[in-house]
This record gives structure tokens, sequence and C-alpha cells, in this order.
């Protein structure tokens, strides 16, 4: 018998989930927090960073990840609100992070000097939803200028989301978005993620996200083995 | 939009497990889960191009749907006579 059938039964993700959590480990031994934000382009990401850069100041160790198909405008943007390296994956038509590029990012930065890793992903609500990147949380992001459905539209980017941000919200007197369709539509799909309503312009609601990421640089800091 | 990078490595699960063998694989089964977020028709026209081309000698692709988020290689079938030809 020539044709023999060989049984694989390999996940086709296994590969990027062990980097993953080589990832995982190695951020978990040095104490730091690490987020995954994720969302369509032009959600607000970027802005977002800049001004949590601007009000975090020195007071908290902040790396960034960027990821873009093309381009490393927003690593450069994020560049003159930080000392710090910020990292720009170039995906060169990828449409989302893995986590062997976050593993080849972190390889450059001091981890024993950082409180927050910031993995900013390409903007898309589909694809970066499948990859594991050894992220602590997940926070997706949606703005008031997409429709009060995008959560139902894009459920896994939000069922996954361990919290989700509604930006942009200093343009809601200008639109006809309806807030409460819009988180009805986030609990449809998640009903534990805290959800917080922002605006990186007018500063509303980024006392409260400045302090979800004091706590999880808390809890990473917490979780860490004690050093010698 | 990802079914590229997903094909891909079915390709490298499938250049690792086989080896030397590879050009002898004549059929892949995969296991897609309808939570998988993977649209099969995208899939399998990635991989009918991508196991075209070397080390690949040309393979056809069964997709079984299986529910949740499984997304699996469940075997390999190669032909050792193919290799003489």
């Amino acid at each position: 018998m020539s044709v023999q059938r060989i049984d694989v039964r390999e996940r086709v993700m296994a590969r990027n989930d062990l980097l993953a959590a080589t990832v995982r480990d190695r951020l978990a031994a040095a104490g730091v927090a690490a987020v995954n934000l994720i969302s369509s382009p032009g959600a607000g990401k970027t802005t977002l960073l800049e001004q949590t850069l601007d009000h975090v100041g020195r007071a908290m160790r902040l790396h960034i990840v960027t990821g873009d198909v093309q381009t490393q405008n927003d690593a450069d943007r994020l560049a003159r609100h930080t000392d710090r390296l910020v990292h720009a994956v170039v995906t060169q038509g990828g449409c989302h992070l893995d986590a062997a590029q976050v593993s080849a990012a972190i390889d450059q930065i001091d981890l024993h000097d950082t409180d927050l890793l910031v993995l900013e992903n390409v903007g898309n609500l589909v694809c970066p939803a499948s990859w594991d990147l050894g992220e602590g949380a997940r926070v997706t992001l949606f703005s008031v200028t997409e429709g009060e459905d995008k959560p139902v539209k894009y459920p896994k980017a939000f069922a996954l989301a361990d919290l989700v941000l509604v930006t942009k919200i200093d343009l809601l007197p200008h639109l006809r978005f309806d807030l409460s369709k819009a988180l009805s539509a986030i609990r449809a799909v998640n009903e534990t993620a805290p959800i917080l309503c922002v605006s990186a312009e007018s500063g509303a609601g980024m006392d409260d996200w400045l302090g979800w990421l004091h706590a999880q640089v808390s809890l990473a800091r917490r979780a860490a083995p004690a050093v010698a | 939009m990802h079914e590229l990078s997903i094909a891909l490595e079915v390709c490298a699960i499938a250049e690792r497990t086989l080896g030397d063998r590879v050009p002898q694989l004549t059929r892949v089964g995969l296991e897609v889960g309808d939570g998988a977020g993977i649209v099969v028709e995208n899939l399998t026209f990635c991989l009918d191009t991508l196991l075209t081309e070397p080390p690949f000698r040309g393979a056809g692709v069964e997709v079984s749907a299986v529910a949740g988020d499984v997304l699996r290689v469940s075997y390999l079938e190669v032909d050792d006579e193919r290799s003489a030809h």
C-alpha cells in the first residue's frame, strides 16, 4: 500500500500559542503588565496612547510596540511623547501582530526597566482577535463615529476583550450615535468586561482608563516572583 | 482575511511532520470550527496555490466542518510511489 495517512491532530495555532506562552512567562517573571489594543483603523488607538504617555509621564515606565501594514508613522507619532523606545512592527501586508513579532520586539526591551508593555495591534477588528500575543489583558476599542452595532458585527474581538473602550465621545453631540445601543451591543457579546467611555481629545474618561492601566501594573508587579 | 497566514502555518506543519517526504504529500485533512473565524473558501484557495509550490508537488485539501473554534491539521496523506515519477 503506497498511500499512507498520517494522523497529525496538530492545532494550526499551536506554534503561535507556544510562543505567546513564552512571552507571557517572560513578562510575568519581570513583573511587566501587557495589554493588546485591538480596533478597526482610525478608532483612536494612537491618539489614546499619545495622551496616555503625556498623562503618565515618568510615573509609569511604558513601552509601546506598534503594528502597521506599512509605515512606522504611529511609532514616530508616539516617539514624540516618550524618551523610551517605540518599536514599530511593519507587517508588510500581514493583517495582525503575531507572537513571534512580539517575542522579537521584547528581545530589544529591558523588561526589568518596564512597568507596562502596550501592543498596538494592526487596525483590524477581525484577524487580531485570533492571535494570542502573550498579553495579560486585551482591550478592544471602537469609536462613536463607527456604527453602534460594531460589537455584534465583529463579535470575537469584543467577546475576548478584558476591557472595552468607546472612544471619541467628545463627538457625540455632532453624531446620530445611540450610546445606549452601543453599550447593549457590547453586552450582547461580552457580559463581564468593564466598559469605559473616553475622549483623548477632551480628556473625558481618561482618569478611569489610566486607573485601569495602573491596576494592571499593580497586578503584574504583585504576581512577579520576588527578586532576591 | 488572515487565511494566508493560516495556510502558511499549515504548510509549515506539513513540512515539519513529513521532512524528506514532503514531495509525496497528496492530501491535507483539516478540521475548521464554525467559530474559528476562517473563511474556508479563502483558506483552500491559499492552500491550493501554496501546495503546488516546491517543496510541495500538488496536494488536495479536505476540510471537515466542526463546531467551536477548532482549527487543526487532522491528517496528512502521502503517496510513496509518487517520488518515483
